[in-house]
């Protein structure tokens, strides 16, 4: 009962290299005239910061030379641009004291302050991804993607008074509910294309989904049948219940929607096994799950946090056997520098493989990174200060135009970094006010 | 260090620091009087404190952070309802973090009072008005409860870790209401599992009884040449004599009926003649009558021993003749099998279906009964999934349910009951515990029903659902009554499943379970390894358990004179004589240097940096999880621990970590975590003795909590016995446990009455549970306004 498509992980990393000349949506939209491509977003977080002397260009504008941490992007320097000067206002202390890891993860993609609590509450804001994958919800099995490499420590807090939450999660489905992380690939391969993959599954694949809807129809009144007898924090816990039920209920209709036309590609894919031990082969096939699930068009959104907040992970492959926390407090001793731009570098050099499998993947008259807008960087700058102002980020992609990258931007000190999503999210075709503690759209962007 | 830009405070202040530690030194080695006093006395100052550096920026006027703080405040006191709020400010004010640096900073005597003021005052709640017990929120069940219900309900097992994400951790464990959320992922994942699990148990199709086997024409071997051969793909011709064979395997001697179903092509004067033998012995020749290719069925009984069966199916009379002189008797005879049928052992009775799924579908129903049943079905089924009565209106809608899949998918009877077994499964009633509130009435707590009582006992001893005895006394509404749930409580510690608690509520309250994430640099620890791990585990496992077997006093956690024992962790710890992978009790003299928690490899690993042990963690861990007061979070920006080469050669730990907390920053919480970690540094970081650390002597003596001079392990243990924090801060954490959510001020009172009832009764754990089941909040339920 094994499906065919289980080989090893090899053979699928060596498929991807040629993985490339699949068909793609291009091919679907074959003799519709290549309509507009959608716009795919994308959320990539790194923790603790940067060493800024090897991440920030000396010069600003177009002609500026790659810093050392970046310099696995050489090749795609006109698709990406450095930003810098934005700043994350709420993941400051701002009387809170201290946590300014758990903070960084809280605050990163919803520009909100996170609640000190370490239990009865989590509360930060809800996501940019999440704001986005509502409205692009309908077109797409899929609202959004949330990708990690690490599920997080399991017991006690995390950070200084903060509950786990916000350390491992930067995606919020609205300000009390962090959704959940993937990080087994195979795991999100199969929730992906469990419509494709399979032939025995497939077989009674339709009574059995018919079924689920009955089921769901079931549970669904259930549910309602509480209303009314459950009082303040029993209706948090209802009502997470009936979102969950609603938003499978939308996929499936959504699939039969879509129905499977991307069954050959997936089928002719090979899955990922489970979890490598190493850290890079780990992002990579994440990565390469990003790139089908936008390649295929099960949905359009994904957030991705290569560690959780404060990860403390030692970075033995690339000579670093300290964690990577402890680094971050360098006490500007050089050594330490050396060893932290050096887990900089390996991150970007994972960002690049990622970039590039975007750039190579053909679609309409371009690729999947001239149709996509990827952001790179973390909530703190300096590990060492624990400043949440002068932000290492980068913006990758095109957006269907809407961006001209190849460039260092400047902008003036304490600019919203919600200014950014704001930018992100117009050009998707989002409509939204001010996200988050954004003022005003980021200028500079456009082409 | 001090944060960026502040100021250097000079260095005679260094002297006077230790002022800082007036509330954490002075408090436990003064009576109840005298604390009485101190806090009288600072009482005056508490106002005009908040006056000077407060109020201007968290008052009437502005409130920064959206902090009020003249809200918090009646009669000048701080309001115990808005304890939590006043905890934080107490935090932020003993880390120095307000009032903010650029603001005229209290002196740190003038510190050093509120905050002991502030202390005293949280602690002080009158317990003689009435209860309150205190509102839980629905909890989700976690992976632990999930499969162990699911093992309890189903017959199934259910590997629930591997399949749903982790749940989150509120106060310190993963069973808090509020605190475990559902996201659709989490929902996809209870549909999935259902689906499987629901397959595991129960079966979709019940193949009918005896079994029948039946062999097609091409099934049979043809013998007798070109003549014997298949026609028109639907039968076996037989145009001359000859055979059509098929070995059958008889798995059961007995009674066996084998069918044929045949017709000839009639000519000459008699029938066509079919022999049919087995193993060459004939079991009976008939005349096959039927003839224009309607067949007919022979019936043969025939007892099959074990083994081979050969059956042969043959003709035996064949007859042609296309010129006889009697027309009638001109014509070509032929046989034609359709197929051979075996059935049976009849004697035999049909084996049992699985227990998993005749515990939820009995039989077969009758045609016609199918809708009673399924309802018996669900009755019994949701009452037991939902942990209470299920609804008449539940069991129709179930009912409703299976039936539709039944009757519109024509499909069986059990596919049909699956579906709503499915559902039972994916319901809110079953994948969380609601206790509900139908009353308006808000502020007078109500005793739980039976059920829910039933259910909180269950996952809290055993982190499963209620067994049938269980739900039986709940459902004659006995439970209430304290010696019958007192026998209850006793029968269930008593049962295997209670080995839960131990591992659940130790594995938390201890942090064990972080043993699973540690990794002990492999070039500093070639020795350890997973057998090493897991055997670590295995001893405070063991050893806690037996605490609750034997009942033992709750303080013999600390310090006893036995542990639990392989080779492995013998050899770990220099202790000769004991063989084997096997664990075994072993008695423990002084000479072992060991006994009790503090001195197990677990709790030392867990406690320890990859490289070297942590005396600040290990004194952090003592101060949170023995005695309840944990240090407030180091403040920002502070300096990391040298760790350079140059910086490890230079001097001891110890002295690294004392040189490092002269910063008045860190000395005064420092000076608490510190000492405790000194007294265990004989353990390294993976809990062997040692008495160098590296070229330097080990010194373990220190002045700890309540100015306690210790002078190692032996004597911060019996510190950590003699202090009473250490039994209240194990009732509030299985407290907090028992009732899955964090305890709140007016707690303070229930947990006085458990300590009182745990002293009065030698501390022996059948007391402490016996206590926090029969606590105000264990047994009752109080919808307040604003939980």
């Amino acid at each position: 009962m094994k499906p065919s498509w289980n080989l090893s992980r090899r053979h699928f990393l060596r498929g991807l290299g040629a993985a490339i000349a699949l068909p793609s949506l291009d091919v679907m939209a074959t003799g519709t005239k290549a309509a507009a491509m959608p716009t795919r977003l994308g959320f990539f977080f790194v923790p603790n910061g940067v060493n800024l002397e090897h991440w920030r260009p000396t010069r600003v504008g177009a002609n500026y030379e790659l810093p050392r941490t970046l310099k696995p992007l050489a090749s795609l320097k006109n698709d990406f641009s450095v930003l810098t000067g934005l700043t994350h206002n709420s993941g400051r202390a701002n009387d809170d004291g201290a946590g300014d890891h758990a903070r960084s993860g809280g605050v990163f993609l919803t520009g909100a302050q996170p609640l000190k609590s370490e239990g009865a509450e989590v509360r930060a804001g809800r996501s940019v991804d999440q704001v986005a994958a509502e409205y692009l919800a309908a077109q797409t099995r899929f609202g959004s993607l949330e990708l990690g490499t690490e599920t997080g420590r399991p017991y006690g807090k995390c950070d200084s008074g903060y509950s786990c939450g916000y350390s491992n999660n930067i995606s919020w489905k609205d300000e009390t509910t962090p959704m959940a992380k993937q990080v087994n690939p195979r795991e999100v391969f199969e929730r992906l294309f469990a419509n494709e993959i399979g032939t025995e599954v497939k077989a009674n694949q339709s009574e059995r989904k018919r079924h689920r809807k009955s089921i769901l129809d079931f549970v669904l009144e259930d549910a309602n049948s509480l209303q009314g007898k459950v009082s303040h924090n029993d209706r948090i816990k209802l009502d997470e219940y009936l979102t969950s039920i609603r938003e499978i209920e939308q996929r499936i209709d959504r699939a039969e929607a879509t129905g499977s036309e991307h069954e050959d590609l997936i089928r002719g894919f090979v899955a990922p096994e489970g979890v490598p031990d190493a850290f890079e082969e780990h992002v990579r096939l994440l990565g390469d799950m990003m790139v089908l699930a936008f390649q295929t068009d099960v949905t359009r959104v994904c957030s991705f946090m290569f560690a959780n907040a404060g990860s403390n992970r030692a970075y033995r492959e690339v000579g670093v056997h300290e964690g990577h926390h402890a680094l971050s407090h360098h006490q500007s001793r050089p050594e330490k520098l050396a060893a932290l731009a050096e887990i900089n570098r390996h991150h970007v050099t994972q960002l690049s493989y990622i970039l590039q499998r975007l750039k190579a993947t053909k679609e309409g008259d371009g690729n999947l990174l001239d149709h996509s807008m990827i952001v790179y960087g973390s909530a703190i700058s300096d590990g060492n200060r624990h400043n949440h102002d002068d932000l290492p980020i980068l913006i990758a992609g095109h957006g269907n135009g809407a961006i001209k990258p190849g460039r260092h931007v400047v902008y003036p000190q304490d600019t919203p970094m919600c200014n950014l999503f704001n930018t992100m999210l117009d050009s998707a075709g989002v409509p939204v006010g001010l996200f988050g503690d954004s003022t005003g759209r980021l200028r500079h962007l456009g082409a | 260090m001090l944060p960026e830009g502040g100021q250097r405070v000079p260095v005679t202040n260094v002297i006077l620091r230790p002022i800082l530690l007036i509330s954490l030194v002075l408090v436990p080695v003064l009576g109840a009087e005298e604390v009485a006093e101190l806090r009288l006395e600072h009482e005056d100052k508490f106002v005009p404190f908040l006056q000077q550096h407060c109020i201007g920026c968290h008052g009437p006027e502005k409130q920064k952070a959206e902090l009020n703080i003249e809200a918090l405040l009646e009669n000048g006191k701080p309001k115990i309802e808005d304890r939590r709020e006043w905890e934080t400010i107490l935090e932020l004010i003993m880390a120095r973090e307000m009032p903010p640096e650029n603001k005229p900073q209290p002196s740190q005597e003038l510190r050093s009072d509120i905050t002991a003021y502030l202390e005293a005052h949280l602690d002080s709640f009158d317990c003689s008005g009435p209860t309150t017990a205190g509102t839980v929120t629905a909890r989700r069940l976690n992976r632990d409860e999930y499969r162990n219900t699911i093992r309890d309900l189903m017959g199934v097992t259910f590997e629930a870790s591997e399949a749903f994400p982790r749940d989150e951790v509120g106060y310190g464990f993963d069973n808090i209401g509020d605190v475990l959320s559902l996201s659709p992922l989490l929902m996809e994942k209870y549909l999935d599992a259902a689906e499987a699990i629901v397959d595991e148990a129960l079966l979709s199709h019940i193949s009918p009884w005896p079994p029948v086997q039946r062999f097609e024409e091409s099934d049979l071997t043809p013998k007798g040449g070109d003549a014997v051969r298949i026609v028109r793909e639907r039968y076996l011709g037989l145009y001359r004599e000859g055979a059509g064979e098929v070995t059958y395997e008889v798995a059961t001697a007995g009674q066996y009926l084998l069918r044929v179903r045949a017709f000839q092509d009639k000519a000459g004067p008699e029938h066509a003649k079919m022999a049919v033998t087995v193993n060459q012995e004939l079991v009976a020749e008939v005349d096959v009558t039927a003839e224009g290719r309607q067949p007919e069925i022979f019936r043969l009984p025939v007892q099959l021993e074990q083994g081979k069966a050969l059956i042969s199916v043959a003709y035996t009379n064949n007859y042609v003749d296309s010129r006889n002189r009697i027309p009638e008797l001109r014509g070509d005879r032929n046989l034609f099998i359709d197929y051979v049928e075996v059935e049976g052992p009849s004697s035999v009775p049909r084996p049992p279906l699985p227990a998993t799924h005749t515990a939820i579908i009995p039989r077969q129903p009758q045609p016609g009964e199918e809708e009673a049943l399924a309802r018996q079905i669900f009755q019994s089924f949701a009452s037991k999934a939902f942990r209470r009565p299920a609804t008449s209106n539940e069991v129709d809608r179930l009912t409703a349910l299976a039936m539709s899949v039944f009757e519109e998918d024509e499909t069986t009877f059990e596919e049909g009951v699956k579906v709503g077994v499915t559902a039972v499964l994916a319901s809110p009633h079953f994948l969380y515990r609601w206790e509900l509130d139908d009353r308006q009435i808000e502020s007078e707590a109500r005793v739980l029903g039976g059920h829910e009582l039933a259910a909180r006992l269950s996952y809290f001893l055993w982190s499963t659902m209620p067994d049938e005895e269980l739900t039986q006394v709940a459902s004659s509404n006995q439970l209430g009554k304290l010696p019958v749930l007192r026998a209850q409580v006793k029968r269930m510690l008593a049962d295997p499943k209670a080995k839960a608690l131990v591992s659940n509520f130790t594995g938390q309250w201890l942090q064990t379970r972080n043993l699973a994430s540690v990794h002990p640099n492999p070039e500093t620890f070639p020795d350890f390894d997973e057998s090493l791990r897991a055997s670590m585990q295995q001893e405070t496992e063991l050893f806690v358990q037996s605490i609750v077997d034997e009942d033992r006093s709750v303080l013999s956690l600390l310090d006893a004179d036995y542990t639990f024992l392989n080779e492995r962790l013998a050899k770990h710890y220099g202790i000769e004589g004991i063989k084997g992978d096997g664990f075994q009790r072993v008695a423990l003299d002084r000479s072992s240097r060991r006994g009790g928690i503090l001195t197990q490899a677990s709790i030392l690993t867990i406690t320890s940096e990859e490289t070297r042990t942590s005396p600040v963690v290990r004194g952090k861990w003592v101060l949170e999880q023995i005695l309840g007061t944990p240090p407030p979070p180091p403040p920002p920006n502070v300096e990391l621990l040298e760790e350079t080469k140059e910086a490890l050669a230079s001097a001891s730990l110890r002295e690294r970590l004392e040189m490092h907390r002269a910063s008045p920053d860190c000395a005064g919480c420092h000076a608490k975590m510190d000492p405790i970690g000194f007294a265990l540094e004989n353990y390294d970081a993976i809990g062997r003795w040692r008495d160098t650390d590296g070229a330097f002597p080990i010194d373990p003596s220190g002045k700890i909590v309540g100015g306690i001079e210790v002078g190692g392990p032996d004597d911060l243990k019996r510190a950590m016995v003699q202090n009473e924090k250490f039994v209240e801060t194990l009732s509030e954490k299985l407290l907090t446990y028992a009732l899955g959510r964090g305890t709140e001020y007016y707690d303070k009172c229930a947990i006085d009455l458990i300590v009182e009832q745990l002293k009065a009764n030698g501390h022996r754990f059948s007391s402490l549970i016996d206590a926090i089941v029969t606590s105000e909040p264990f047994l009752k339920r109080q919808r307040l306004p604003t939980s």
